[in-house]
């Protein structure tokens, strides 16, 4: 993971599985109470609520937002990244970065709920990530902060960096790498999170457990 | 096999639809550019393709140049017709085109730079011989400078920006004491308008008529006249009705004005479409006020009178062709008159008037040519000029020509909430007995101005929205 960005995991410093011996079962006495483990005997809706839970409260232990919250069912890993101020205009996902959730079967994105845009300041050239080397500022799934840099867009081969206006989850990138974008088109989707998130209060609204799995690292 | 497979067309409204017209016949394809406010335009329908370059303030649409560049380069454009206004007379651009293998469908940036400030377009143009007004050979400096000419020149004068044209940025003064105040207003409103707040003077000429000469000129040295336009009804130094040729200028004057405009246009290397604007005075001498390196508004008359298609003579001699016709192969027949339909209110000083179009119906008939780019629906939006329609028509004689222009009038019918046009105007005008026996000068307007306010009664009636 990138050393700019704070990363936790729901155990508090306390790796789930990981560095265990292999096959070795979880020890209940090594969770703490923010902790959450799997267990067999826990539906899968209630692991997922309790996961929220601890999503929220870490998310909610600095003053900025998170600038992304990746999470992975199974041996549970979540992961929050707040954004660096001094690194915001880097890129930020790492390599192996989530590639497009399955949502084909998930609740709708924001069911309901209004989806902002992301749209082109002007006519130029649209490219996910800062060079063809690096990784794309944002992926399907993260979560972007207001003011985060999700794309650049080249006119008369002036690189400028696309930000977001308002801060949300990343539900599609419509416009293609290096693909011609007219003024207003839109970029990328965002459906809004729920804005509460570190205030204790509901769990932040997340898709069916399917879906919330991103690659196993 | 045409000149250029592609050419983007950077305006909007009733010129880019014309051009993209010429463009379709001679078999080039065509990309719009289009502001939000325009998205439903006649020429983003028609184009072959269309770009979404930008806000309606034409700041960050038509006058984005890093947008309108991006959008020729993504579309495969070889091409930029810019129409008239915007970019069309900004030589920046034009070097911006060239940078990136676009040709810029215009006289070459240096010309156009020269030309573009007028008060050096002033003293180049006397250097060539021409005749030009007393005044200022270079921007002014400071009011007591501009007071101190004016008192050489003699009142009245008219101050003018450096940087400006379509009549904008401008101010007549009648005596030294209201010198001060124009010079700081008008000065202001260049700032504003253009950007540049320099300004010249020269004298005004009152009852003036406003003749202009259409040259074109190709990169082989060839350089010809398509006759002359009268362009002499006009409001706030904006024109109203435009005729091809001049009625009643005595030969021998026709014939300096248009060789001046030739040889001023080979003197500076000029290449396409440019417009040679005289002053014409009551004792029938001429001088030169300023020269538009662009396609100019009303150059349907021209063509109406010479059969010859201005836009596409400008797309064969940028693409580095020669003119397809000599000055003797050129011959004016007949009389073509326009009229600018504009969405004013000319009961309330020619305001603009916005609003939906409920109605929109177009005349027709023999010898009779609408440019528009309105149609039922569309919406005058408040970002852009009034302009709204020309009515063109031609005819083998004046009289004909007149009556031909005042049926098609009658036919217009123009209306929505909110919406006022100059229809009822334009006819008045045409009715008016000086314009009749053609002896209108650029008084005219405010003469009539000043008659209708005089009997308020009847005004009133007719220029209700015209329907």
């Amino acid at each position: 993971m990138k050393p700019d960005h704070e990363q936790r995991n729901s155990s508090d410093g306390n790796p789930p599985a990981d560095g265990q011996v292999p096959g070795a079962p979880p020890v209940p006495d090594a969770v703490t109470r923010d902790a959450v483990m799997p267990d067999a005997a826990m539906p899968a809706g209630a692991v997922l609520d309790a996961v929220c839970r601890s999503v929220v409260r870490l998310s909610g232990t600095t003053a900025h937002p998170p600038s992304r919250i990746r999470m992975q069912d199974g041996q549970i890993t979540v992961e929050v990244e707040w954004p660096d101020p001094a690194a915001l205009s880097r890129p930020a996902p790492a390599a192996g970065a989530p590639v497009a959730a399955p949502e084909s079967d998930a609740a709708p994105a924001g069911d309901g709920e209004a989806l902002d845009y992301v749209r082109a300041p002007m006519v130029g050239t649209f490219y996910h990530a800062s060079s063809p080397d690096a990784p794309p500022y944002v992926c399907v799934g993260d979560v972007v902060a207001p003011g985060q840099p999700v794309g650049v867009l080249e006119a008369m081969k002036l690189m400028s960096t696309i930000t977001a206006e308002v801060g949300g989850r990343v539900t599609e990138v419509l416009a293609p790498n290096g693909q011609p974008v007219e003024f207003d088109q839109q970029l990328i989707a965002l459906e809004p999170v729920d804005a509460e998130a570190g205030a204790g209060a509901d769990p932040v609204a997340v898709r069916e457990p399917a879906a919330v799995s991103g690659p196993s690292r | 096999m045409p000149v250029f497979s592609t050419v983007l067309i950077a305006n909007r409204g009733e010129i880019a639809l014309r051009v993209a017209r010429t463009c379709r016949e001679m078999g080039i394809r065509t990309v719009a550019v289009y502001s939000t406010a325009d998205r439903d335009s006649a020429v983003v329908r028609f184009a072959d393709q269309a770009v979404h370059i930008g806000a309606p303030p034409a700041k960050g649409s038509y006058l984005n140049v890093p947008a309108v560049i991006e959008a020729a380069l993504q579309t495969g454009a070889q091409a930029i017709h810019p129409g008239y206004g915007f970019l069309s007379e900004d030589p920046d651009f034009a070097e911006i085109c060239e940078a990136h293998d676009i040709v810029f469908i215009g006289p070459p940036p240096q010309v156009m730079q020269q030309l573009g400030d007028k008060a050096a377009a002033r003293s180049l143009m006397a250097q060539a011989g021409l005749p030009v007004l007393p005044g200022s050979m270079d921007a002014l400096t400071s009011p007591a400078e501009a007071k101190e000419l004016a008192r050489q020149v003699g009142y009245p004068v008219i101050l003018k920006a450096v940087a400006g044209g379509g009549g904008r940025g401008m101010a007549v003064v009648r005596s030294a004491d209201d010198l001060r105040l124009a010079y700081n207003e008008t000065r202001a409103h260049a700032r504003a308008v253009f950007g540049d707040d320099r300004l010249y003077l020269e004298r005004f000429v009152d009852d003036a008529r406003h003749i202009e000469v259409q040259v074109l000129c190709d990169r082989h040295g060839n350089a010809v006249h398509l006759g002359e336009r009268d362009c002499s009804v006009q409001r706030r130094h904006q024109k109203l009705i435009e005729e091809a040729p001049a009625t009643g200028l005595p030969q021998e004057l026709r014939e300096a004005m248009l060789t001046a405009a030739v040889h001023g246009a080979t003197a500076v290397g000029f290449v396409g479409a440019g417009t040679f604007e005289f002053v014409v005075t009551p004792d029938d001498r001429f001088y030169l006020m300023e020269i538009n390196c662009r396609l100019q508004v009303e150059h349907p008359v021209t063509e109406l009178v010479t059969g010859i298609d201005i836009v596409r003579e400008q797309i064969t001699v940028a693409a580095g062709l020669p003119l397809s016709f000599r000055q003797s192969d050129i011959t004016l027949r007949g009389v073509a008159v326009e009229c600018r339909v504009n969405a004013e209110n000319p009961d309330n000083e020619f305001s603009p008037t916005p609003g939906l179009l409920s109605e929109f119906v177009p005349p027709g008939g023999p010898f009779v040519r609408v440019d528009t780019h309105a149609y039922p629906g569309w919406p005058v939006g408040p970002d852009y000029d009034s302009l709204l329609a020309k009515a063109a028509v031609w005819a083998p004689d004046r009289e004909q020509a007149l009556a031909r222009m005042d049926r098609a009038l009658s036919e217009f019918r123009v209306s929505g909430p909110g919406v006022h046009t100059t229809l009822g105007f334009l006819r008045r005008t045409l009715a008016h007995p000086l314009f009749q026996a053609a002896l209108h000068t650029t008084g005219l307007v405010g003469a009539m101005t000043a008659e209708e306010s005089d009997r308020d009664g009847d005004t009133s009636k007719e220029s209700a929205p015209v329907g």
